[in-house]
């Protein structure tokens, strides 16, 4: 919930952005961090994990803390990278991965009974991770303790992204925005679009993906599934590009302009188009932090390929802990390497006749919406869905 | 620019993405009569379809 209630508005976006706004320079920082501290405390506790997800700021404290030793080529980068990998897999891929040796959970000595995901962990580990790498390979200024703690809690974007890069956002929050009249006017509209995209598309879809389960599939009549299935595919789109305008426009309205996430992914071409403005944000980490260390494209063909479906295995994992998205991943890595072994053998420029686009543009949009049904659905209810959809 | 990308550059300005207008649409984001009849749609919106109760699908993530 959270971009969808009124506590959000009132009680943590107005104040905090006025207070941030007539405030000197020197204490900015600490009101991103005050009002952030208390958005996760109150929003954790209310919604998610109680007292003891509350209680998961003291991860950000000590990420604060432990920050304040990264330099380059130090090893206290690297326990950082190791540390925040811990945080996900104890938080997020404990049950997950201890369930793949013990199935039966009460036989499962690791079992965690009351399992809960902190707050935007998924999110904030991915700037921690970023942080402590680009520190090892200096590529990034430490900045003082409240300007990294204003970084890692500024609340419009600490729970589902954008996913924020250090040395973008510091000259932001050192220089923002003076003209207040355009950041709130164009804050403003970018929320109240958000919210009704959200409503009025995502939400209204939910009547239909909610079908994508193994009894309606069942009775279905086949045409309607891959109605199903689109609807799916708009929702999510809607969905999360709503939650990003929303958060790019809380951030506007302190005059700090966070990066874009989406840029018309179901209008693109390819595969490689379609995740270069599906996601950007989290695309850009996963070439940057993943590919690219893994050798890129810098390699001979077949370590390309291999490198592009670990780093979509990764994205896969990353979206959930579970088979389903691990499947997910691979296969848009699979299409990433065939879009990829296609351009490298046929080496030629796209054609730019219309027919040619037209078919692309189709084969895309396709190929992108019948993998969501490993995103929405487990594997074996996917597989049963394009069991009914192809052959009845 | 073509009529495609100008409409998307429209979508994007009235969604407050873009801070100008693509070439030729004449609202400025001075006009304060345009701008508030535009909140005032969106914001009917949201209330004619809010409160059906699904929560954002990426927080869980």
């Amino acid at each position: 919930m959270i971009f969808n209630t009124w506590d959000y508005y009132l009680l943590f976006l107005l104040p905090a952005a006025i207070l941030f706004r007539v405030s000197r320079q020197s204490i900015r920082p600490w009101i991103i961090v005050l009002s952030g501290g208390l958005f996760f405390l109150y929003f954790s506790y209310t919604q998610l994990g109680g007292a003891i997800g509350a209680a998961c700021l003291l991860i950000f404290l000590w990420e604060s803390f432990i920050s304040r030793f990264y330099k380059p080529a130090s090893w206290f980068c690297w326990l950082g990278v190791v540390q925040t990998t811990l945080f996900l897999v104890v938080f997020k891929y404990r049950n997950f991965l201890s369930s793949l040796i013990w199935p039966v959970s009460s036989q499962n000595p690791l079992y965690w009974r009351n399992a809960f995901l902190p707050l935007g962990i998924s999110f904030f580990t991915f700037e921690f991770l970023h942080y402590a790498w680009d520190r090892y390979r200096d590529k990034t200024e430490t900045g003082t303790l409240g300007e990294y703690m204003a970084f890692i809690l500024f609340f419009p974007t600490m729970v589902a992204g954008p996913i924020k890069r250090y040395q973008d956002f510091l000259p932001k929050l050192r220089g923002i925005s003076s003209d207040w009249v355009l950041d709130v006017q164009r804050g403003f509209t970018r929320i109240l679009a958000g919210l009704a995209k959200k409503f009025a598309v995502a939400d209204l879809l939910t009547a239909y993906t909610n079908h994508l389960n193994v009894q309606d599939i069942a009775h279905a009549q086949r045409a309607v599934l891959p109605l199903w299935l689109l609807a799916y595919g708009i929702k999510i789109y809607a969905d999360f590009s709503a939650y990003s305008d929303i958060a790019i426009g809380s951030a506007r309205i302190f005059g700090i302009k966070v990066p874009e996430n989406f840029d018309w992914p179901y209008f693109q071409l390819n595969i490689a188009e379609f995740w270069r403005h599906w996601h950007i944000s989290l695309s850009s980490w996963l070439m940057d932090y993943v590919y690219v260390p893994l050798g890129g494209s810098r390699v001979p063909m077949p370590r390309i390929y291999m490198n592009i479906l670990v780093t979509m295995f990764i994205s896969g994992l990353w979206h959930g802990a579970g088979l389903n998205f691990v499947v997910w991943g691979l296969l848009h890595g699979l299409m990433l390497a065939a879009h990829r072994w296609w351009r490298h053998r046929s080496g030629a420029i796209p054609s730019t006749a219309f027919p040619a686009r037209a078919f692309s543009w189709l084969l895309t949009f396709v190929a992108v919406n019948l993998a969501w049904a490993f995103f929405c659905m487990d594997i074996r209810t996917a597989l049963y869905f394009f069991r009914r959809l192809l052959v009845g | 620019m073509s009529r495609f990308a100008w409409c998307q550059n429209l979508l994007e300005y009235l969604a407050g993405e873009k801070d100008a207008p693509p070439p030729g649409f004449p609202v400025a984001l001075s006009n304060f009569t345009f701008w508030g009849i535009w909140w005032g749609i969106l914001a009917a919106i949201i209330f004619i379809f809010a409160g059906q109760s699904s929560k954002f699908i990426y927080i869980d993530f």
